[in-house]
């Protein structure tokens, strides 16, 4: 069955000169993203992305164990109490991946439904499967290999 | 944009709409150019400017003759490389003649297509080798269809994977994509219900992007769907057991509007009656057009044709028949063009973002350093799709090894 279209509808889909008169209004940026390094390679790109336009988006190191998240101010946090509130966390490694921290962080973002997304720089050589293993099963979107172009990019997009 | 196309071969026919030698004319519009294709007596194909170098008449009005096309008006004719050959108004016919050429561009045809590429001839690539356009014929199946979006707008849908479980969800037996005969019975379909939850990785590869959607399998494995895309505007969909292979080419026809050319073909084998006859019905990727026409008969002035009762009781998630449609409704409700500042992408978007930046990048380097752009070349076009299972630990290009290769005589990688 289909229903006709009634003479008060908008019986045509969008024209581009409708699309012009589109009501405009300021986009919010998103609620919150965090940008986790997990690594001294990944570090110095997210210390440089993140002197971008950022709305609400934090950049962070780990401790060893994921335990706590370390500003790019050195300031130690719970990792836990950092991503409560927070809508999407960006994980950013590369080969030197070594700490369990990205399964802590990834473990938790997952007990709270959190959106997760992974960069997996490419600091020297092809990419290591250790390196791999560490963020895949934790990231629900994987770039393999990213750049710091790739990093700017998504937090734009998703407007952080 | 329009530069870079103009470095690829691009689909503009199917060999149908130029039969035979002698055959009339057809418009085609193709970049914002309006262009007639020709096919002489003799069996040469010609693409020129439609318009007569007289007083602009359009040459679809003309007589196809010996040689190449008359117009209509005064008699002018052209060859098939657009040439003026005869202006019978003028005196000294020949020597006026000289300086009369449509701007004309080279018309090939490889598979069952006819290809044109619109650049500068001396950096002309390598004819096309696309692996549907040049198995045997009987192995292929090409169509078209009017999409009224931008082709950017259409190809970003045909890359991302996070859409496929929503979209085309539903389906005459609840089964979705099971109950489509292009589709059903795969292992695959099987991993794809079992976890509606995908993860994607995307890739780096030489001709563009590799885009693999990840979904639980048995312990320890993955069952991953990995869609290639290639510069400019052609991707491929990953295989389910031995169904044909898909995929499609978005060709630009202005801003607003596109061509979508679908098509199936089996590396290996002729496709089946039943397979065929399905497709000209617009099973699968395929269409169901107004007859004589290249526009769907589910169209934006008829809203589709959606079931708002299918769409309630689930049958059809969308509402809307078939893959395609359900596709280019929602594309083509963006608008001509999607104003791309107001939209909110969130991190699943990424292989979007990242095809994004990979045009824009080709688009810069070609501009700022006549840099030749990625995908016009054989080694990035002899691709496949890739559908397979492997250990949860392994980086799926190593696993699936040359399974992207597309090498005659060799299966498809699937499940
Ligand atoms: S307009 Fe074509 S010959 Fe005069
Ligand atoms: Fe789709």
């Amino acid at each position: 069955m289909t229903t006709p279209i009634s003479v008060s509808a908008c019986a045509r889909a969008a024209t581009a000169e409708e699309a012009a008169y589109r009501i405009d209004y300021p986009l919010a940026y998103a609620r919150s993203t965090r940008v986790v390094a997990f690594d001294e390679t990944a570090a110095k790109t997210v210390r440089s992305v993140s002197d971008g336009p950022w709305g609400k988006a934090q950049f962070y190191t780990t401790s060893d164990s994921g335990e706590e998240l370390i500003t790019l101010d050195g300031e130690r946090r719970p990792m836990a109490m950092e991503i409560e509130h927070s809508d999407s966390v960006i994980m950013v490694a590369t080969n030197s991946i070594v700490s369990n921290a990205a399964a802590a962080v990834g473990v938790a973002c997952r007990e709270r439904s959190i959106m997760t997304a992974g960069l997996l720089l490419l600091d020297a050589g092809a990419l290591g499967g250790d390196a791999l293993s560490a963020l895949r099963p934790y990231a629900r979107i994987l770039l393999v290999p990213a750049d710091e172009e790739d990093l700017f990019e998504l937090l734009k997009g998703i407007r952080a | 944009m329009g530069k870079l196309f103009r470095r690829y071969w691009q689909p503009v026919l199917h060999t149908d709409e130029l039969p035979e030698d002698g055959c009339p004319p057809v418009r085609v519009k193709i970049l914002s150019e309006r262009l007639i294709a020709v096919r002489t007596p003799e069996g040469e194909y010609g693409l020129m400017d439609e318009f007569c170098a007289h007083r602009g008449v359009s040459m679809f009005f003309g007589r196809v003759e010996n040689g190449g096309i008359r117009c209509p008006y005064h008699g002018w004719k052209y060859n098939a490389d657009g040439q003026a050959i005869e202006v019978p108004s003028e005196l000294n016919n020949s020597e006026f003649c000289k300086n009369v050429k449509l701007r004309s561009y080279p018309l090939v045809k490889v598979g069952d297509l006819l290809w044109a590429y619109l650049g500068e001839p001396k950096m002309q690539p390598p004819l096309p080798t696309w692996e549907f356009a040049t198995v045997p014929s009987g192995q292929t199946f090409t169509s078209k269809r009017l999409q009224e979006s931008n082709w950017l707008q259409a190809l970003e849908g045909g890359i991302d994977s996070s859409h496929v479980t929503w979209l085309h969800g539903g389906g005459p037996t609840g089964a979705g994509l099971e109950a489509d005969p292009l589709f059903a019975g795969a292992k695959g379909n099987q991993y794809n219900k079992g976890d509606v939850k995908p993860s994607f990785e995307v890739v780096e590869n030489e001709g563009g992007l590799l885009i693999g959607a990840r979904r639980n399998a048995e312990e320890d494995h993955y069952y991953w769907r990995v869609t290639p895309w290639v510069l400019p505007n052609f991707t491929l969909v990953p295989p389910r057991g031995d169904h044909p292979v898909h995929g499609h080419f978005w060709v630009p026809i202005d801003d607003e509007n596109c061509w979508a050319w679908s098509f199936d073909y089996h590396p290996t084998r002729d496709l089946k009656e039943a397979e065929v006859a399905a497709m000209k019905a617009g099973a699968g990727v395929h269409s169901k057009n107004i007859p004589g026409t290249y526009r769907p008969e589910a169209n934006k002035d008829n809203d589709y044709l959606i079931n708002r009762d299918k769409q309630k009781t689930g049958e059809l998630f969308s509402g809307v028949e078939g893959i395609a449609i359900q596709d280019s409704s929602l594309q083509e409700s963006m608008g001509p063009t999607v104003d791309r500042t107001k939209e909110r992408l969130v991190a699943t978007d990424a292989g979007i973002i990242k095809a994004r930046q990979k045009l824009r990048r080709a688009v810069e380097a070609l501009r700022d350093h006549g840099t030749e752009p990625m995908g016009n070349v054989p080694e990035h076009q002899n691709i496949r799709s890739v559908a397979i299972v492997l250990p949860a630990d392994q980086p799926f290009v190593e696993g699936i090894g040359d399974g992207f290769e597309a090498r005659a005589g060799v299966r498809q990688t699937t499940v």
